[in-house]
């Protein structure tokens, strides 16, 4: 029986993975079309003098400064790992706190009338304009860093884990009170599991924003990091370090965002992958 | 509560408010019904009627306004257990932990209500498909797997809200077939809740024939048929004349009801 539910399930992948790779062929085509247009223009601009090479820079100084700073200087990798350092326990205490948060408002009613004012007032204020505040309480060292990303990121990581509670749905939770499960079993057995997805997707959203937290606190109270080195870059006219560290969260951004995406896939193997 | 009944209710009344009107609406009235241990019976009746709504209230689901129902106390296992109209299988659970649940939910160790689970999943003939999680299964596998859950936790009363609804009509007709086989291995009193009068007549000792909303009862009918009942036997005469008389009261609810709607234009249908 297993052998042949196994030969059933792989019979399943052939056809939407077929479709993906189409997807992603044209995906990657149209990608490249626009990378090859935008790119030498981009050079022509400033080769011609049209647009300074300050404002700007070009595309082939900035590959040059990559390779420089990242392989023949190294200068670029302490900023680098002070970033990630700050990043991970940002967002690490972010889902550590509000992820339970996120359930206990979803579950309890009267917690979340409590809290909301409140949580709705934080969300509402641009972190950055706690950055005083936040410095002059723990400082210039890391803690007032992991605290900035922490902040970015927790808001959407209790709003999505909430919704993800509300969405167990009513004949499951029907089901359990049929057969009398406890508070806690119905929890377990049933609100979890369907809040599960929104979890994952509070990790997504976390993500990006935990990463936007890192260079909002690297760029007012720091000596290093890639929102330093952007900002001191830009303090001393090398837009070509400006350039690279963008390009470097951009990618950073982009990674995480598919390490999530194939998290979510992995887990979710309940589900038809096609609805 | 009389010896030999699995359940007595006695003048039950659903009275519900409509959140979008605010009108007070009367579910289910005045409903007296007896059922006999390991009896087989069904309610039918126009949809909307409250058939759902008394299965519900029976199961504790719904709190009844008005009136008593009384369940046979069990020597072992519990009162009373659901098998649902859509199957309601944890798309995150493997089957067998599925079937296991009504006794997880009584706190036994999930291995050993993996175990206890089993035989019910072999009953059910869902063998070899214990690992699979629901989505993996077809519409009356599912089903089966429902029926299994129910049957786990040793109910003195099966409760099943049109549990073939939803499957096609032939799978629907080998479901029946199956049900009552498993009905004569498990032993269960059941009361089974259906819009289809040839299902209710098939599968039943008796049915109940259930009024337009507010759902009263119209008739209850003895279905004096042999058993066991092949499928054969819904074209035989007997079973068409009962057809035709639970049909003919069926007809004179939905007619009254039209009339109803006709004779108020201005109100919308709901």
């Amino acid at each position: 029986m297993t052998v042949g539910s196994q030969g059933l399930a792989r019979s399943r992948t052939p056809h939407p993975r077929r479709v993906s790779v189409a997807f992603l062929s044209d995906r990657v085509r149209y990608g490249l079309i626009g990378f090859l247009i935008v790119i030498p223009l981009w050079e022509l601009v400033v080769r011609l003098g049209i647009v300074k090479r300050v404002t700007l820079s070009a595309p082939s100084i900035i590959a040059n400064t990559a390779i420089n700073d990242l392989l023949v200087n190294r200068e670029l990798w302490p900023h680098l790992f002070q970033s990630s350092q700050q990043f991970f326990l940002g967002l690490g205490l972010a889902l550590l706190t509000g992820v339970p948060l996120g359930l206990s408002l979803g579950l309890f009613r009267r917690l979340n009338y409590f809290l909301d004012p409140w949580l709705s007032a934080i969300y509402a204020t641009p972190t950055i304009a706690l950055v005083p505040i936040i410095v002059l309480v723990l400082g210039l060292g890391l803690e007032s860093k992991i605290f900035i990303v922490w902040l970015e990121a927790i808001f959407v990581i209790v709003v999505s884990t909430m919704a993800g509670v509300r969405a167990a749905e009513a004949r499951y939770l029907d089901l359990a009170k049929s057969f009398r499960a406890s508070r806690w079993l119905t929890f377990t057995s049933v609100i979890l599991p369907s809040s599960f997805p929104y979890i994952l997707t509070a990790l997504r959203l976390g993500t990006t924003r935990a990463l936007v937290g890192v260079v909002v606190a690297e760029f007012f109270a720091a000596n290093k990091g890639i929102g330093f080195f952007i900002n001191f870059s830009g303090t001393t006219l090398r837009t070509d370090r400006v350039m690279l560290g963008v390009i470097i969260l951009g990618l950073l951004g982009v990674l995480m965002g598919e390490g999530v995406r194939r998290l979510e896939r992995r887990f979710e193997r309940w589900r038809p992958e096609f609805n | 509560m009389q010896a030999g009944l699995a359940l007595e209710a006695r003048n039950v009344r659903m009275e519900y408010v409509d959140q979008a009107t605010g009108e007070r609406l009367l579910a289910v009235d005045r409903v007296d019904l007896d059922i006999e241990e390991g009896q087989f019976v069904s309610i039918v009746g126009p949809s909307g009627c409250g058939k759902s709504t008394f299965l519900k209230i029976v199961n504790g689901l719904f709190p009844a306004t008005d009136g008593t129902i009384e369940l046979r106390r069990p020597d072992h296992g519990v009162a009373h257990a659901m098998v649902f109209q859509d199957s309601s299988l944890f798309p995150w659970y493997t089957i067998v932990d599925n079937v296991a649940y009504g006794l997880v939910c009584q706190g036994v160790p999930r291995k050993e209500a993996q175990a206890r689970a089993k035989p019910l999943i072999d009953l059910v003939s869902l063998t070899g498909f214990e690992t699979k999680f629901p989505y993996q299964l077809s519409g009356g596998m599912q089903q089966r797997a429902n029926l299994a859950r129910a049957l786990t936790v040793d109910p003195e009363i099966l409760l099943m809200d049109e549990p073939f609804a939803a499957l096609d009509a032939q799978t629907r007709e080998l479901m029946q077939a199956e049900l009552l086989r498993i009905w004569n291995e498990a032993h269960k009193t059941v009361l089974f809740i259906t819009h289809q009068i040839d299902e209710a007549i098939y599968l039943s000792d008796r049915v109940i024939v259930m009024s337009a909303r507010p759902g009263r009862i119209l008739a209850d009918i003895a279905i004096d048929l042999p058993r066991p009942r092949k499928l054969e036997i819904k074209r035989s005469p007997d079973f068409i004349t009962y057809a035709d008389q639970i049909w003919s009261l069926i007809a004179t609810q939905l007619k009254s009801h039209l009339h109803e709607v006709q004779a108020k234009p201005g109100e919308s249908v709901a």
